[in-house]
């Protein structure tokens, strides 16, 4: 029983108010959302928005000895003020830089990174897992947010 | 907030081992006068590219503020290297 209810029936026992208005009363604070915390009760918790993206790789020899491993954890706010950087680039400069990733075999566009893309992306890149086959290697890529 | 402190840590292929905690404060303390000597540059390179400065040096800032929390670890059997920035 809350702290409210009880004060109404306290109210009601010491003949302050009547059942009825006891009664409205109740309905009143029912209706009312509840003032306890979430995540107290059956209520879904709101999901946390994440700091961090992390990148995690490891590689597998079939010997299973001695796997190569990386490790990179990024700030998302780096990541904001990254693409915010990214849109100041003049066109030109643009321009330059997508014919050097094409020649790399690199199909990406700078201009089309924008911060609203990003947001998107966060909000939906929840857990990742890679499995990059190689000829005698297993890699595994595992990327999420934290 | 800009970092303040990197840890530092190398292992190379004879299993020698550094380790290094780098106090950027001081860094950025000495790079202070060199960035108000190149400011003019700065703000020429931007007005010949034609590009805002007072939107360009804050994004910098930006990026400098955010790198705090970046963690880089790279474990590999003959060698590792791990960069954190507090």
């Amino acid at each position: 029983m809350n702290e409210n209810r009880r004060t109404i029936l306290e109210m009601l026992a010491a003949g302050k108010i009547d059942a009825e208005e006891a009664e409205r009363l109740i309905a009143a604070l029912e209706k009312e959302p509840s003032a306890d915390p979430p995540g107290k009760g059956n209520e879904p918790r709101a999901k946390e928005a994440p700091k961090y993206i992390h990148v995690v790789v490891n590689e597998e020899n079939p010997k299973g000895d001695n796997p190569t491993k990386a490790n990179i954890r990024v700030p998302i706010q780096l990541l904001r003020a990254g693409v915010r950087l990214g849109s100041l680039i003049p066109a030109q400069a643009q321009f330059h830089v997508n014919a050097a990733l094409r020649e790399k075999g690199v199909m990406f566009d700078l201009s089309q990174i924008k911060p609203e893309n990003l947001e998107k992306l966060i909000e939906n890149l929840d857990d990742i897992t890679l499995d990059i086959g190689q000829k005698n290697k297993n890699v595994k890529v595992r990327i999420f947010c934290e | 907030m800009i970092p303040m402190v990197a840890q530092l840590q190398v292992r190379d292929w004879q299993n020698r081992e550094f380790h290094l905690w780098i106090p950027l404060a001081i860094f950025w303390i000495l790079l202070l006068p060199v960035a108000i000597l190149i400011a003019p540059l700065i703000l020429l390179a931007c007005l010949f590219q034609r590009m805002n400065p007072f939107r360009v040096l804050p994004a910098f800032w930006e990026v400098l503020s955010a790198l705090k929390g970046t963690h880089v670890e790279f474990d590999h059997p003959k060698s590792s290297a791990l960069i954190h920035i507090f």
